[in-house]
């Protein structure tokens, strides 16, 4: 199957920083693709060009054939569109969100009533249709917000961060529904923060930070980008700068950041370093609680890439 | 053009779904309609306004009693006053001082003798200082009147003020209100002029209920304001742009949104002042609802005015409110306009509420449709380059 996104050298500058820095990837039709990245790698303003909200300082993308620069109309309807924030209308009702939206997609009439049907369906929110958006939790307002976008079944669908600050019960409704769809045949470029919901969803991600993109490939592509290491996470209170050096500079540690609730370290002897990092640690008055050691995971990869860890 | 009705159907649905909304553009101006002008005489009685007045006739002669006659018979007078013919000229003064009676309109008693030896006369016009305006109409009328007794008659009408309580003897308030005398010489310019008080039958309800539907009319635009902010604030401006709509499709939509709110506001406004008010828009409905709608029309600009200056909910509540109060003010909606110092001239010349509600009023005192046309003309100008500005300022994001 071709490529029905092509993504060339394309950037965005807003004054002086650069957001986006020469960016390039393809997506084959029928593939999820995700672009992984911590928050301000430049994810949102990659998808705001190709959905062309904004205008690239350089570079081209097409979708479906079109130019972003020059048919940005056929773009647009090729699109569909899960935007990070809530973008839907508080005081209406999610059939009436549903409704508005197709409609402005050009959706009217029978057509338009079975498309909102669907999607309450698809959303899981079809007895609670009437409700008022603002009357929902934040994952429903979710599910209702990817709902807007498919409605009118793109052939693309540009999901950014859709799962951001819900339980978990809704993210994984909002995971199965991105396989769904993209089994029914919509291509899908999904981006996140979470190494987790890329490595379950996508058939090829790229790594992004600082506008650019680091590292690109499948899964298991980019987990032999730290073949033979080992990633030794350990929890643990108050790593003070100080002790962070000192875990970096240790001999057989290839990179260290603190995450979620202590430290990983990326090594290729976890049996030498092990013991001898514990023990730095406890030396220095930080109190271990456990450690695990683990095969690389994409969090790994991106320590190995940027010397920092995803959430920071 | 179909997507562009659908944004303004949105619009107009969350406009109207927001309390805040709600209580500004139809509770509040209802609200004031209401207190000002029942404070000021004339709510809820079911007739048309009913000013209690009298006529003294003390007259020696016949020619009094001919002339009282004359104005009791008049049925517009009819409408507009209870009139009494009496004899009892102290209880009369009393009364006016009490309040019971809004004003008088007392005859001499050599008022026969005076007007067959072709002597000047004098008429008294006595009125309670708490209905001025009322009592203001009722010297209107024996103005007018004794203008058509007789040509090249000089008859000298002087209008006292009733002291309520003042206890002021009734003879020295011919020198105190000495300023207030009129000495009508009955040319035509001076008949004329008091032919038109006699048309002037704006009561004080009618003369709120254009005044504030004036003002308020203009609150619309802040609410469109609003919308703004919120779509660039919760993201949906973005994501519309996002979709297969133009910027003119959405703009234009959110436009004819504000105006519809603003339009069906002035609708509201206007039957509603009809039918729980009895207030008298005049005999040119199509007229009065043309200048409504062209109002509506300058609060779209303004809203898209304010959409471009204000960037949060907050400056919006802020500029919007002081801007329109300003304009509500120097146009009359509190105040008659015509009260206004001359230097308030060009800011009335640039306020909406000023254009519509001279409008309103001229319409009220019966004055003909065609004279709304330039005060249109103007509405429709300060709404269009209100609105240029607007589009030329707006950001998206
Ligand atoms: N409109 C804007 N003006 C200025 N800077 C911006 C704008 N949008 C994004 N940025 C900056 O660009 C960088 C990338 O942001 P973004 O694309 O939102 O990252 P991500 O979605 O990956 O978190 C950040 O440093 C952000 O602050
Ligand atoms: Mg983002």
């Amino acid at each position: 199957m071709g490529d029905i996104v092509t993504v060339d050298g394309l950037a965005k500058r807003f004054g002086d920083l650069v957001a986006v820095d020469h960016v390039s990837f393809s997506i084959a039709e029928g593939e999820i693709f995700g672009l992984l990245g911590p928050n301000g790698a430049g994810k949102t303003t990659t998808i705001s060009m190709i959905s062309c909200l904004i205008d690239p300082t350089e570079g081209d993308a097409s979708v479906a054939g079109s130019s972003i620069r020059s048919e940005p109309l056929a773009v647009k309807r090729a699109l569909g569109v899960v935007p990070q924030e809530i973008a839907l209308y508080p005081t209406l009702s999610a059939a009436e969100n549903l409704a508005f939206w197709g409609r402005m997609y050009g959706l009217s009439g029978a057509e338009l009533k079975h498309a909102v049907d669907d999607a309450l369906e698809l959303a899981g929110l079809a007895d609670r249709a009437k409700e008022r958006v603002e009357e929902y939790s934040g994952g429903m307002k979710r599910r209702i917000n990817i709902a807007a976008g498919v409605l009118h079944k793109p052939q693309v669908l540009l999901m950014d961060e859709p799962t951001v600050g819900i339980d978990p019960q809704s993210r994984n409704h909002i995971l199965e529904t991105v396989k769904e769809l993209n089994e029914a045949g919509v291509t899908v470029l999904y981006t996140s923060h979470y190494m987790e919901e890329v490595e379950f969803l996508c058939d090829r991600i790229a790594i992004m930070d600082h506008g650019r993109i680091i590292a690109m490939g499948t899964l298991n592509e980019l987990r032999d980008v730290v073949g033979g290491m080992d990633v030794i996470t350990v929890s643990v209170e108050n790593v003070s700068d100080d002790v962070l050096e000192q875990v970096r500079a240790s001999e057989g540690i290839t990179k260290a950041d603190r995450s979620d609730g202590g430290l990983t370290v990326l090594t290729a002897s976890s049996g030498s370093v092990l013991g001898k990092l514990v023990a730095t640690l406890e030396s220095e008055g930080a109190h271990v609680t456990s450690v695990t050691v683990a095969e690389p995971d994409l969090e790994s990869v991106f320590l190995h890439l940027t010397g920092k860890s995803l959430r920071d | 053009m179909a997507k562009l009705l659908h944004i303004a159907a949105k619009d107009f649905k969350i406009v109207a779904r927001d309390k805040a909304a709600f209580l500004i553009l139809l509770g509040m101006p209802l609200a004031l309609i209401f207190i000002l002008g029942s404070a000021l005489g004339g709510v809820g009685e079911s007739e048309s306004v009913d000013i209690a007045v009298a006529i003294v006739d003390v007259d020696e002669g016949s020619s009094g009693a001919d002339f009282a006659e004359r104005i009791t018979e008049v049925e517009d007078l009819q409408a507009l006053f209870n009139m009494e013919v009496r004899s009892d000229a102290e209880a009369v003064r009393a009364e006016v001082e009490r309040g019971d009676l809004t004003a008088a309109l007392v005859l001499p008693s050599d008022f026969s003798e005076r007007l067959d030896a072709g002597e000047p006369v004098t008429l008294e016009v006595l009125q309670d200082p708490g209905s001025e305006i009322a009592a203001g109409i009722w010297s209107g009328v024996a103005r007018a009147a004794a203008a058509n007794l007789s040509a090249g008659q000089v008859i000298r009408v002087t209008v006292a003020d009733a002291l309520a309580g003042a206890g002021v003897p009734a003879g020295a308030q011919d020198e105190q209100t000495g300023g207030h005398d009129h000495e009508i010489e009955l040319d035509a310019v001076v008949v004329e002029e008091a032919e038109v008080d006699t048309d002037t039958r704006v009561g004080m309800i009618d003369f709120y209920a254009a005044g504030q539907t004036a003002m308020f009319l203009l609150f619309g635009s802040m609410f469109g304001a609003f919308t703004f902010v919120k779509e660039r604030r919760e993201q949906t401006l973005a994501r519309a742009l996002t979709t297969p709509t133009s910027k003119f499709q959405i703009v234009g939509g959110k436009s004819l949104g504000i105006l519809g709110v603003a339009a069906g506001q002035f609708l509201v406004l206007y039957i509603g002042t009809m039918l729980i008010f009895r207030v008298d828009w005049g005999n040119a409905p199509a007229a009065t609802v043309v200048v409504g709608i062209a109002e509506a029309w300058a609060a779209t600009g303004l809203g898209m005015a304010l959409a471009a200056l204000g960037k949060t909910e907050r400056s919006i509540g802020g500029i919007g409110p002081a801007v329109i109060m300003l304009f509500g003010a120097v146009g009359g909606s509190m105040i008659p306009a015509e009260f206004m110092p001359a230097w308030m001239a060009p800011i009335q010349s640039v306020s909406p509420s000023y254009w519509a509600l001279e409008s309103f009023l001229g319409l009220m005192r019966g004055e003909a449709a065609s004279t709304v046309i330039g005060p249109v003309a103007i509405l429709l100008g300060i709404g269009a380059a209100l609105y240029a500005f607007g589009v030329w300022r707006l950001r998206y994001e």
